[in-house]
This record gives structure tokens, C-alpha cells and sequence, in this order.
């Protein structure tokens, strides 16, 4: 799983049915400090995260496809929880 | 899903019997940079590798799409496919606006 | 997917019995260059694949990785990560040919 930020979001017309009605973020990876690591993902959202929140995006498929409800859908990344707070090391 | 820009196509002379008359897109990932730049300005063809993908939507050049890799990207087919990166979107609009 | 060209074969006679009669290619992959998309440049990797489709040496290929390999027709239980699933006849880039097998 990784540490995100939600930083946008798009809009498909045409696109894998499964992914009919979700809403799609982009996710940028993040450090425990906030910094950006590495490139944006797209991934479905059923929590209502919404712009700069932080966020856990799982990587898992089969969990993604039971969100969906749709075995044959390609879909891999998914919003998975909202974060509250990342406590810096040595102050768990 | 990582997005990417549509920048040509690969037509197969031979291919397993599960992939006859499929559609490819050949595509160059977006960077970070790529999604700070506004569409009509987009830097061309990214640093990060050049890969193809199988589509059924019929993405074209110049289109930005929305592609899935690993064994997911198998997963719409309804025989053993070997399929590692698949156009699941075709993207109409992006809307970012990243933490300064 | 990648494309890569196909550099020579490899022999290995004591191998996994699920690849006995499988024929094993070593590929270099091939990226359009970001710098001049009307060529190729080599990626950095050298890799084995196997081959499913009748590929030579010398010709463009199309080949899948990771556990989507195993899709491929009798590669099922075979512990391969690698595929060549199609000989390419031509590649595209940005409305020119920059690869044509007829060439």
C-alpha cells in the first residue's frame, strides 16, 4: 500500500465498464513528510476523499475487483482509507 | 492505472491464437512534469520507457489514455490471455492541482 | 508489453521438465527514443524469454512479463516470467514507420 495525496482528478467517457460511475483520483505517492515520490497513479475512490487529503491506495486487484463487483475488470489501484494523522518516527 | 500519451501503433505479423487481430498502442508514461503542464503545452515523449499496450477501446495518436499493468491488465479476457498492460481508459479531461 | 529485438538463443538441457521442448530466446528490449521518436534505443537489460510464437534472431518481437506469462498456451504451470507472444511486421511512431520487418 502506499502513503498518497489526492492532487486531481479525471473524466473517461470511454473506458472499461467496471469503472462505469467511479470516481477516478490521481494519487500522488507521498513521504511521511509530505514529499512527492515518484510519478501520479489514477485510482477508484469509494471513501470520498477529497482534494490534498492524505490517503492509503492499495495496490491489490482481487480487492479491487470485489469493490467493483466485476472479476474481469482490469482495475489494481484503490483508495483503501483516509488519513488522520502520520505520526513521525519515535513519536508512535 | 498510469496515465500516458498515445504515440503510435504495432501491428503483429504472427501472434498466439488468443491475441489474432488484437489492437496495439505503443505509449510513453507520464511523468510528474506531465501532469504540472497544461494539455496543450505537454513536454512530447517522456524519459520513462516506451511500452505497448493491448486496447479495445480504440485509443488513437495524440490521445491521452489511462493504462493498467500486471496481471490485472489479463483479467477482461475471457480465455488465458498473456496480456501485461492494457488501455482501461481513454481520458477525456484531467484536473490537477498539486501542493506547492 | 515490450518490444525487443531478438539476439540469439540459449540452450539449457537440464532445465524445469514443464519447459522441455520450449525454445528460449534472449531479448533486448527496444524503447522509442524520447529524444528522436523516428528510432529505437536499446533498453539496459538483457533478458530470456520464451518463445510462442516461432520468433528467428534478428526480428522485432512483442513480449509479456510477470505471472501474465503463464497465460500463454501451455506455459500454465511452467516457471517462466517471460513471453514472446508476437513477431511484429510494423511499428508506428507519430504517423511514420519506424520499424517495417519487409526492410
Amino acid at each position: 500500500m502506499l502513503l498518497a495525496r489526492v492532487e486531481g482528478n479525471l473524466t473517461s467517457t470511454r473506458k472499461h465498464p467496471s469503472l462505469d460511475r467511479w470516481r477516478l483520483l490521481i494519487c500522488q505517492p507521498i513521504s511521511a513528510d509530505g514529499a512527492p515520490e515518484g510519478t501520479p497513479v489514477v485510482a477508484i475512490d469509494a471513501h470520498g476523499a477529497a482534494m490534498h487529503q492524505r490517503v492509503i491506495v492499495s495496490t491489490d486487484g482481487a480487492a479491487a475487483r470485489k469493490a467493483v463487483g466485476d472479476e474481469k475488470s482490469p482495475v489494481r489501484m484503490m483508495i483503501v482509507g483516509i488519513v488522520d494523522e502520520v505520526r513521525p518516527e519515535g513519536k508512535a | 492505472m498510469r496515465l500516458g500519451t498515445v504515440i503510435g501503433r504495432v501491428t503483429l505479423s504472427r501472434t498466439v491464437p488468443a491475441l489474432a487481430g488484437a489492437r496495439w498502442l505503443v505509449v510513453s508514461p507520464f511523468t510528474r512534469d506531465h501532469f504540472q503542464s497544461d494539455a496543450n503545452a505537454r513536454p512530447g515523449l517522456s524519459k520513462d520507457p516506451s511500452l505497448v499496450v493491448y486496447d479495445a477501446l480504440g485509443g488513437g495518436v495524440g490521445q491521452t489514455i489511462g493504462f493498467v499493468e500486471g496481471r490485472e491488465a489479463a483479467q477482461p479476457f475471457d480465455e488465458p490471455t498473456p496480456v501485461d498492460a492494457i488501455n482501461a481508459a481513454l481520458v477525456d479531461a484531467i484536473f490537477y492541482s498539486p501542493v506547492r | 508489453m515490450f518490444l525487443a529485438k531478438v539476439e540469439g538463443s540459449v540452450v539449457a538441457t537440464k532445465k524445469d521438465a514443464s519447459m522441455n521442448g520450449r525454445k528460449l530466446l534472449l531479448l533486448r528490449p527496444q524503447l522509442v527514443d524520447d529524444k528522436d521518436p523516428s528510432r529505437f534505443r536499446p533498453g539496459v537489460n538483457t533478458l530470456v524469454a520464451v518463445d510462442s510464437v516461432g520468433a528467428g534472431i534478428g526480428e522485432m518481437v512483442l513480449f509479456c512479463q510477470g505471472s501474465s506469462a503463464r497465460l500463454a498456451p501451455s506455459l500454465k504451470d511452467a516457471p517462466v516470467d517471460a513471453v514472446i507472444i508476437g513477431i511484429v511486421d510494423v511499428v508506428d511512431v507519430l504517423g511514420k514507420p519506424i520499424y517495417n520487418a519487409k526492410q
